[in-house]
C-alpha cells in the first residue's frame, strides 16, 4: 500500500499505517506486487471504496477462518511463474525448473479454485490456458509437485536415451575392464579418479601398459590411464548419443515453451486474478480477526463512528490482559477535545485517524458502525512527532514547521488530528494559537480534532467541545511500586468514553491525583493540592 | 584397498547419515575424497544425495566455472543452483527451494542419466542444515562438500566429518601437517564436563577472548556451543587449544583424514606425508591418490 499522498511519513508512523499494511498483507508474490500498487481512494470514488469494503466483509462472512487459512497456505506455496511466462512469450525456450514452476502454478490455481468453492465474491481463477498448460506439463509425471522431461513427451526421447544408455554401458565396460587390468597389474583392488600415484617401491618391473606418467619423482610416479582406441571409439559413440539426447530434449522444451507462449495471456489473466484474490482474502482475514464492518463512505469531510477501536493499541492491551474501551464520536468540522491526563485523548485522535485510513483504502473499519468521508490528507500534529523533524529545533519550532507544511499543502479535504499543539509555550499564547488554528481550519472546511489541556479554547473559537469523561473517583495508589498495578487501578477508575460537553467544562485534569497514583509521596501530593487552592 | 569404502565404513560405524568433507584449503583432494565416498556408497547400494556448502568467495563466475563437476549416476539426488543445472541430460526437478547459494536459488533434483553435474548450497549453517534435512527425506546418505571458509556450516551436525589436507595448502610438509592437525584439533574439541568449573562463551571464541583467558591463566573449562564457534585457525588455534581447556556442548564427529600429496605448485613425498598426518591427528588417514592407508 502506498501511504502517500494521503499521509506524510511521520503521520503514517503515528497512525499505525505500517501496522495496518502488515495486518492486510497478502502472501503470494502476485498478491505482494498488487498490494504494492494499492493507493488510497480519492473524493469522487466513494462508491468504489465502499463497494470494496463491503466485498471484503462479504468474503470474511462467507469464508470460515479455516478456509481463509487454507487458501493462504496454498497462496504461500504459489511459485512466481511470472518471469517464466514472460520469457516464454518472448520466444525463449524454457529450462526444466521453469516448467516445474508452471506446473505448480497451475496446480495451485486449481487447488485455490476448489477451496474457493461457489463463493461469488471471489474471482474464478481457472481458465482454458491454465488447463492446457497443466495438461501439457503433466505428461509422464509421477508426482504433481515434480517435473521431469519424461520419455512420454516424445518417442524420440525414449529411443535416444536408450541409445545413450547402451553406449554409456559399453564405455563403462571397456573403461572398467581397462582400469581393472591396470589395478590388477599394480596389485591394487581398484583404480579411482583421473590420476593416481604409484610408489616406485611398490612397482615390480615397468608400469602396466596403458598407464601414462603425468609426473615423476624420486619415490613415485603420478599416473593417469591412457585409453586405447576401443575406449576412445566408445567414448565418441557415447558423446554422439549424448548430443542426440540433448537435441531431442531441447526440441521437447521448445514445444512445451511454445504451448506456454500461446497461452501466456490466459496464464497472466489467472495470475492477475490470483493477485486480486490474495489481496482480498488478506483483507477479509483482517476484517474477520478484528470484527470490522464496512463503513458508509460519505462524500463529505466527516467522521462518525460507534464502538470504534484503535487496533494497534487494542492488540497491545489484549496481550497485557486488558481491554480497549471502544469510542463513539461524530465530527464534521473542527472541534476541541479535552480531558484528564492518561484519559485517552491521544487514543481518540489515533482512532479517528486509523478509521479514516481504513476507509481511504477501501478496508472495513474496526467499529460497530461508521460513516466516514474520503480525505485527501490525514495529518497528525503534536505529540508523537518529536523525533520526526530536525534535531536542532525546539519541540515548539518543530510543531510549527509541521503545521506550516500541512497548511501549505492546502489539501481540498483535510483531516487534521492535533495532539496538544503549543503545549510548550505559555498557556495564554498557546490558547491564542489554537484559536487561530481552529479559525483557519473552519475557513478551509477541514475536519479536525484538537486535543488540549488549555481552558476556554472551544468557546473562544466557537467550535464543538468534546471531553473524555475521566476518573470516576480517585483510585488508591497500589501498595507496591509496580507500575503495572498502578495502570490497572487507573484503567479501572477511568471512563475513557468521549462525550460532547457544553461550554468550557475543563475543571479537572486529575493530574495531581495521578502523580499520587503513580507513586509520588503523599506529602508532595498534598502540597500540590494546597497550592491549587491558593 | 578401497579408500572410499573404508571412509564410508567409518561413517557407518557411528551411524552417521551425513558425511561432510572439509578441507584445509583449495586443491587438497576434497573433491577426490568426496567422489571416492560417493562411489563407495553407491556401490554399497545406498541411495545417496550430494550438496555443497556455498563459500563466501565462491560467488564469482570464474570460481564457479573452476569448480569441479562430478560424474553422477541415477538415482542420486543433488542440491544445486538453478543456474548450474545442465540443459542435458535432463534431471527430475524435485523441489525449488527458497534458499540461495552464491550461484543463485537452490533446487533439488534426481539424476536420471549419468553425467557431469555441479553441486551448490547455501553458505550458512542453518541453510546447510535445511538442505541436509531435505536430502535425507529422499535418500539414505547425504554427502556434503564443505567450503574452505565455511567450517561454521558444520555447526550442530551429528554427521561424520572427513578432513582433507594436501600439499596445496602450505609451503612445506611440516606446515601442511600442522595446518591439518590444527583443523582436526579444533573440530575434535571434546564435550565439557558438567561437574567441572566452566565458563560458557556465548557466540564465537575469538582471538581476543582467548588471549584474555590466557593472560589471566584461566584454568576452568572454556565452553563453546560447538567447535565451529572457535574462530581461530592455524597456529593461533593450536596454541589456544594447548593453553586453555577448550570444551564444547555439542562435539563434532571427525572420523578420518585424507591427504593429497601432490598440488599444482608442489608435491610432498606421499608415504611420509600421510604418516605425518596420521601421527599428528591420530585419525585413520588415507591417501586417496595412492589407494592406501597410512601405516
Amino acid at each position: 500500500m502506498n501511504s502517500e499522498p494521503l499521509l506524510d511519513g511521520a503521520s503514517a508512523e503515528v497512525l499505525g499505517f505500517d501496522w495496518l499494511a502488515q495486518a492486510t498483507k497478502p502472501v503470494s508474490p502476485y498478491g505482494e506486487r498488487a498490494f504494492l500498487q494499492l493507493r488510497p481512494f480519492i473524493a469522487g470514488e466513494e462508491a468504489a471504496a465502499q463497494a470494496r469494503a463491503e466485498r471484503i466483509v462479504d468474503i470474511s462472512t462467507e469464508l470460515s477462518e479455516q478456509r481463509i487459512e487454507a487458501i493462504r497456505a496454498a497462496l504461500t506455496d504459489l511459485p512466481d511463474a511470472a518471469s517464466s511466462i514472460a520469457r516464454a512469450s518472448l520466444g525463449e525456450v524454457l529450462a526444466d525448473p521453469s516448467f516445474l514452476e508452471l506446473r505448480r502454478f497451475c496446480a495451485t490455481v486449481e487447488r485455490i479454485e476448489i477451496l474457493r468453492g461457489d463463493l461469488v465474491s471471489l474471482p474464478l481463477l481457472m481458465n482454458e490456458a491454465v488447463r492446457v498448460v497443466r495438461d501439457a506439463l503433466a505428461t509422464g509425471q509421477a508426482r504433481d509437485d515434480e517435473f521431469y522431461l519424461a520419455d512420454s513427451f516424445s518417442e524420440a526421447l525414449a529411443s535416444t536415451r536408450a541409445q545413450l544408455g547402451q553406449t554409456q554401458a559399453e564405455l563403462d565396460a571397456l573403461r572398467g575392464r581397462e582400469a581393472q587390468r591396470v589395478a590388477r597389474e599394480l596389485g591394487r583392488e581398484e583404480l579411482r579418479g583421473d590420476e593416481f600415484i604409484v610408489m616406485r617401491a611398490d612397482l615390480r618391473g615397468a608400469l602396466p601398459a596403458g598407464v601414462r606418467v603425468v609426473r615423476e619423482a624420486a619415490t613415485y610416479f603420478l599416473c593417469a590411464l591412457e585409453y586405447n582406441d576401443a575406449v576412445l571409439a566408445a567414448l565418441e559413440r557415447r558423446d554422439a548419443a549424448a548430443d542426440a539426447v540433448a537435441d531431442v530434449e531441447e526440441r521437447v522444451r521448445a514445444e512445451l515453451s511454445s504451448i506456454v507462449r500461446k497461452n501466456a495471456v490466459g496464464l497472466n489473466d489467472a495470475a492477475a486474478l490470483v493477485a486480486e484474490l490474495d489481496v482480498m482474502v488478506a483483507a477479509a482475514r483482517f476484517a474477520q480477526r478484528f470484527a470490522c464492518v464496512a463503513a458508509v463512505t460519505s462524500d463529505s469531510a466527516e467522521l462518525a463512528f460507534a464502538q470504534a477501536r484503535f487496533l494497534p493499541l487494542e492488540v497491545e492491551l489484549v496481550a497485557a490482559g486488558r481491554a480497549f474501551t471502544p469510542l463513539d464520536l461524530e465530527l464534521d468540522d473542527a472541534a476541541v477535545l479535552t480531558g484528564p491526563n492518561m484519559g485517552g485523548k491521544s487514543v481518540c485522535l489515533l482512532t479517528c485517524g486509523f478509521l479514516a485510513l481504513c476507509v481511504a483504502f477501501g478496508l472495513p473499519v474496526p467499529a460497530a458502525r461508521a460513516r466516514i468521508g474520503l480525505f485527501a490528507q490525514i495529518a497528525w500534529l503534536g505529540m508523537g512527532l518529536e523525533e520526526q523533524i530536525g534535531g536542532l529545533l525546539s519541540s515548539f519550532a518543530r510543531e510549527v514547521l509541521a503545521l506550516k507544511a500541512i497548511l501549505a499543502r492546502n489539501s481540498p479535504r483535510l483531516l487534521i488530528l492535533v495532539d496538544e499543539f503549543a503545549r510548550t509555550t505559555t498557556p495564554h499564547e498557546g490558547k491564542a494559537l489554537l484559536i487561530a488554528l481552529l479559525a483557519r481550519l473552519r475557513e478551509r472546511r477541514a475536519c479536525g480534532m484538537l486535543a488540549t489541556h488549555l481552558e476556554g479554547v472551544a468557546a473562544a473559537a466557537g467550535v464543538r467541545h468534546f471531553a473524555v469523561r475521566g476518573l470516576r473517583g480517585i483510585p488508591s495508589p497500589p501498595a507496591t511500586d509496580d507500575i503495572g498495578e498502578a495502570l490497572a487501578a487507573l484503567a479501572a477508575s477511568m471512563d475513557y468514553r468521549i462525550a460532547e460537553v457544553s461550554g468550557d467544562d475543563v475543571s479537572r485534569a486529575d493530574a495531581i491525583a495521578l502523580t499520587g497514583l503513580l507513586g509520588i509521596d503523599q506529602q508532595f501530593v498534598d502540597a500540590a493540592y494546597r497550592a491549587l487552592l491558593q | 584397498m578401497r579408500v572410499g569404502l573404508e571412509l564410508f565404513n567409518l561413517a557407518r560405524a557411528i551411524d552417521a547419515r551425513t558425511i561432510f568433507v572439509v578441507g584445509t584449503g583449495r586443491n587438497v583432494g576434497k573433491t577426490t575424497t568426496l567422489c571416492a565416498l560417493y562411489e563407495a556408497a553407491c556401490d554399497e547400494g545406498a541411495s545417496v544425495a550430494l550438496a555443497s556448502v556455498g563459500g563466501d568467495g565462491e560467488g564469482g563466475r570464474e570460481v564457479l566455472t573452476a569448480k569441479p563437476r562430478l560424474w553422477l549416476r541415477p538415482p542420486t539426488v543433488l542440491a544445486t543452483a538453478r543456474a548450474l543445472l545442465p540443459r542435458s541430460p535432463a534431471v527430475q526437478i524435485l523441489k525449488l527451494s527458497s534458499l540461495r547459494s552464491p550461484a543463485g536459488g537452490v533446487l533439488y533434483a534426481r539424476i536420471q542419466v549419468s553425467g557431469f553435474y555441479e553441486l551448490a548450497g547455501p553458505p550458512t549453517a542453518s541453510g546447510v542444515r535445511e538442505v541436509v534435512e531435505e536430502l535425507l527425506t529422499r535418500s539414505q546418505i547425504a554427502i556434503v562438500d564443505g567450503a574452505v571458509d565455511r567450517v561454521a556450516a558444520l555447526g550442530g551436525t551429528d554427521g561424520a566429518i572427513v578432513v582433507a589436507g594436501g600439499a596445496a595448502g602450505a609451503t612445506t610438509l611440516d606446515e601442511s601437517v600442522e595446518e591439518i592437525r590444527a583443523l582436526v584439533a579444533r573440530l575434535r574439541v571434546p564435550a565439557f564436563d558438567p561437574a567441572a568449573p566452566s565458563i560458557f562463551v556465548d557466540g564465537a571464541l575469538t582471538a581476543d577472548i582467548a588471549a584474555a583467558y590466557i593472560v589471566r591463566g584461566e584454568a576452568s573449562q572454556i565452553v563453546v556451543r560447538d567447535p565451529t564457534q572457535i574462530a581461530l585457525s592455524g597456529r593461533p588455534a593450536s596454541e589456544t587449544l594447548a593453553r586453555l581447556k577448550i570444551r564444547c556442548r555439542r562435539p563434532l564427529r571427525v572420523v578420518a583424514a585424507t591427504v593429497a600429496s601432490i598440488g599444482p605448485e608442489r608435491a610432498f613425498e606421499p608415504v611420509a606425508f600421510a604418516k605425518a598426518v596420521a601421527a599428528a591427528t591420530r585419525l585413520p588417514t588415507f591417501d586417496v591418490y595412492r589407494s592406501a592407508r597410512a601405516a
